[in-house]
């Protein structure tokens, strides 16, 4: 009797329908695992393209930023020259004091402040000198480099 | 049966196998060919371009941060050939808008080469013609109108100065190369350009990087005084008017670091207009005279004989000297302005009455040794080595040169066959108002980058004269401008000068009509601040330095005490005892 159950389980393992499901099933795996990671490269590879070009553009507005910051610095002076403000100084009733005319007042402590663009002297232009890796690496790209570094960090 | 049928399966597996592996190993062969390297190098060459980045070039600013030189945007028009479609209201539209002619822009539309997909119409077009363009554009736009359609504009900076011809000669100008020529621009043109960097831009997004930071070239900060600079020049155009001067030079610096706080000369130009360049100057000695154009300076230069000659203590302030009205030095006699005899006088009568007998002596008395080692030490016949482009050096001859005569001992001694740019008798001048030490003279004051500041330290160009000598030179000089009543002297402050009136020398000997006037002078006396060159070139009204250079400086004394926040002798002594 324990004879004949044991015959008809291993029957039953062995049956061609249930071997070829086997495969099937283990070959749908491979193709779903490999979907899978193709999916994952995908989103990787688009999220990073995508951040390049936004880079790109962002720099690009800096510098019409820049450059238009420029602009304007130079149409300031434009507005603010010698000619110009002594014209406007006339028109005002505005007239150049003599040294007679003159008050000198001795004030303790005081000094000269130092122009503007000296004081200026900051760096204003952002620098982030290099992206992190993982904004810019593909996914091949960072199995490329775990491997050649032995998975070192 | 079964058999054959999986001998069958097995030829036709082979078979395919066979097929594959061919199929993969002519795969492998072509990849590695050598025209494949070919294909690969030809398909580097289209996943991206190489794109120049220029950065901005640097500003200049005065000493109190008013710009000087700047960056303003300007367009590049240009058009994309395949989008147009009506090349003939294009030609005439742009030709009206930018000032071309409808043949210029119609040959540019229709007969450029096949290959091209845009052609440049017009470059460094202003931002109010480009704006209203775009407006045009918008217009025919909203009316479905395609006149326009592929006209497109690329801005970028172009240099700028917004003070015009104000310290022209001291700036320089950039020309659209982006090449600096003469003063600051070209000293510095290395310096205010930046590095371009070339980077390669893919067109694969996914290689898509950041474009790394293309710094701007270095802002430079002068010595230079704005408001002063102004004064300066109108005064300096006034006294040309007034005097009948054909062209002058009128510099200001600090005695005490050399800093140049104004540098006038004439004529000046428009630098947004730097075209105008050849109009203007016959060549580039003439764009910066107070550096560029070696003179003879005439009666300015006997200070310098008289320091030599007190600092070796071969005369003193109240040496007396017997003036007969002439000299015989070398064989030659040398004679008076008025050649009039003076009789008694001291070294104080001598420098008052700039006579020429009693300089010619005092060389005489020290030797040639002594009076040329002197004449070198104060710098005569060298570059000051100030920080713009087109220095001249000038010349003073010595013993053992070819031109070198006997008769130069005395003649030099007052300034006659010797010549120097106004700089450097400023230069050589200084160590007398600077308590012996000569400063070197320099226009630049700070450079900004990366957002640090670098100062630029003031230099000393050695001691010709003790510091006593110096003071006693100074003493002497402000005495002989209140004896002589001068028109250089300016109420409450004490000031000291000398006054020069030189022949101009000719193929034929000196000119008898024409005279260079020059003024040399300082002030305070007691605290120097700020030391004032002028020169004249063949004033008409008068021939004389007394008449037409000791006015103007009085002129730019009293601007310079306002400017420079100096107060009257009597309130500045009152201040500083407090």
């Amino acid at each position: 009797m324990q004879g004949q159950a044991t015959q008809i389980i291993h029957a039953y393992k062995q049956a061609p329908w249930r071997v070829q499901r086997q495969w099937i099933a283990a070959f749908l795996l491979v193709v779903i695992g490999g979907a899978m990671i193709a999916a994952l490269y995908l989103d990787v590879t688009a999220r990073a393209a995508v951040a390049g070009r936004e880079i790109q553009e962002l720099r690009l507005e800096i510098t019409t930023i820049q450059r238009e910051n420029a602009d304007l610095e130079t149409r300031l002076a434009d507005l603010t020259s010698t000619e110009v403000m002594q014209q406007r100084a006339i028109e005002r009733g505005y007239r150049p004091v003599r040294p007679g005319e003159l008050d000198y007042v001795a004030v303790p402590g005081f000094a000269k402040p130092e122009p503007d663009i000296l004081l200026a002297a900051e760096d204003t232009t952002p620098h982030v000198e290099t992206h992190p890796a993982e904004y810019t690496q593909s996914l091949l790209e960072w199995f490329d480099e775990q491997i050649k570094s032995g998975g070192a960090r | 049966m079964r058999q054959q049928y999986a001998i069958r399966s097995l030829i036709i597996i082979s078979g395919f196998v066979l097929i594959g592996l061919a199929v993969i190993i002519q795969i492998v062969r072509i990849q590695n060919s050598e025209q494949a390297m070919i294909f690969l190098s030809q398909g580097d060459r289209y996943s991206g371009e190489f794109q120049m980045f220029y950065p901005e070039r640097g500003e200049i600013y005065d000493r109190n941060g008013h710009l000087l030189a700047g960056n303003r945007t300007v367009y590049e028009v240009g058009v994309s050939l395949g989008e147009v479609e009506n090349p003939d209201s294009m030609a005439y539209i742009l030709g009206t808008y930018l000032g071309l002619t409808y043949e210029e822009v119609y040959n540019k539309l229709t007969g450029s080469p096949e290959s091209w997909e845009y052609v440049v119409i017009q470059d460094y077009v202003g931002t109010e013609t480009v704006e209203a363009l775009k407006d045009l554009i918008q217009q025919l736009s909203d009316a479905e109108d395609p006149r326009l359609n592929g006209l497109a504009f690329k801005p970028h900076l172009q240099r700028s100065y917004p003070e015009k011809d104000l310290a022209s000669n001291v700036l320089g100008f950039v020309t659209r190369d982006g090449r600096g020529y003469f003063g600051i621009e070209e000293k510095y043109n290395d310096l205010l350009a930046g590095n371009p960097v070339q980077i390669w831009i893919p067109r694969d997004p996914n290689k898509a990087s950041e474009i790394p930071r293309v710094p701007n070239g270095t802002t430079l900060v002068l010595t230079l005084n704005r408001d002063l600079q102004a004064k300066v020049e109108s005064i300096l155009e006034k006294a040309l008017s007034d005097y009948g001067a054909q062209n002058g030079t009128i510099l200001v610096m600090d005695p005490r670091n050399g800093e140049v706080l104004a540098m006038a000369a004439t004529p000046r130009m428009d630098l947004n207009n730097y075209s105008n360049y050849f109009s203007l100057y016959d060549n580039g000695s003439q764009y910066n005279r107070a550096i560029g154009m070696a003179y003879e300076p005439g009666s300015v230069l006997k200070v310098l004989t008289m320091a030599a000659a007190l600092d070796t203590g071969t005369v003193r302030p109240d040496t007396t000297f017997i003036d007969t009205g002439s000299i015989e030095v070398g064989g030659i006699t040398i004679q008076n302005w008025n050649r009039d005899s003076w009789g008694q006088q001291n070294m104080i009568g001598c420098l008052q009455h700039s006579l020429n007998v009693c300089l010619a002596w005092i060389s005489s008395e020290m030797g040639v040794q002594s009076f040329y080692g002197y004449m070198d030490r104060f710098g005569l016949g060298h570059a000051t080595g100030i920080d713009l482009a087109g220095e001249a050096i000038g010349r003073l001859k010595v013993p053992g040169d070819g031109d070198w005569y006997p008769v130069d001992l005395g003649t030099n001694a007052f300034g006659q066959g010797v010549s120097v740019t106004p700089l450097q008798m400023l230069m050589s001048v200084s160590a007398i108002a600077n308590d012996g030490k000569m400063v070197t003279p320099h226009v630049l004051y700070a450079m900004l980058r990366d957002g640090h500041q670098y100062n630029v330290p003031s230099q000393y160009a050695g001691s010709p004269i003790s510091a006593e000598t110096a003071r006693t030179l100074n003493e002497m000089l402000a005495i002989s401008l209140e004896q002589e009543s001068s028109l250089a002297l300016l109420p409450g402050y004490r000031l000291a000068g000398k006054t020069g009136t030189a022949q101009i020398p000719t193929d034929y000997g000196y000119d008898s009509t024409h005279t260079n006037v020059s003024f040399v002078g300082w002030g305070p006396v007691d605290d120097p601040q700020f030391m004032v060159y002028i020169w004249l070139q063949t004033p008409t009204t008068s021939i004389w330095s007394s008449e037409t250079a000791a006015p103007v400086f009085s002129q730019v004394a009293e601007q310079a005490v306002i400017l420079l926040n100096i107060p009257p002798d009597i309130v500045r002594n009152q201040l500083t005892s407090k």
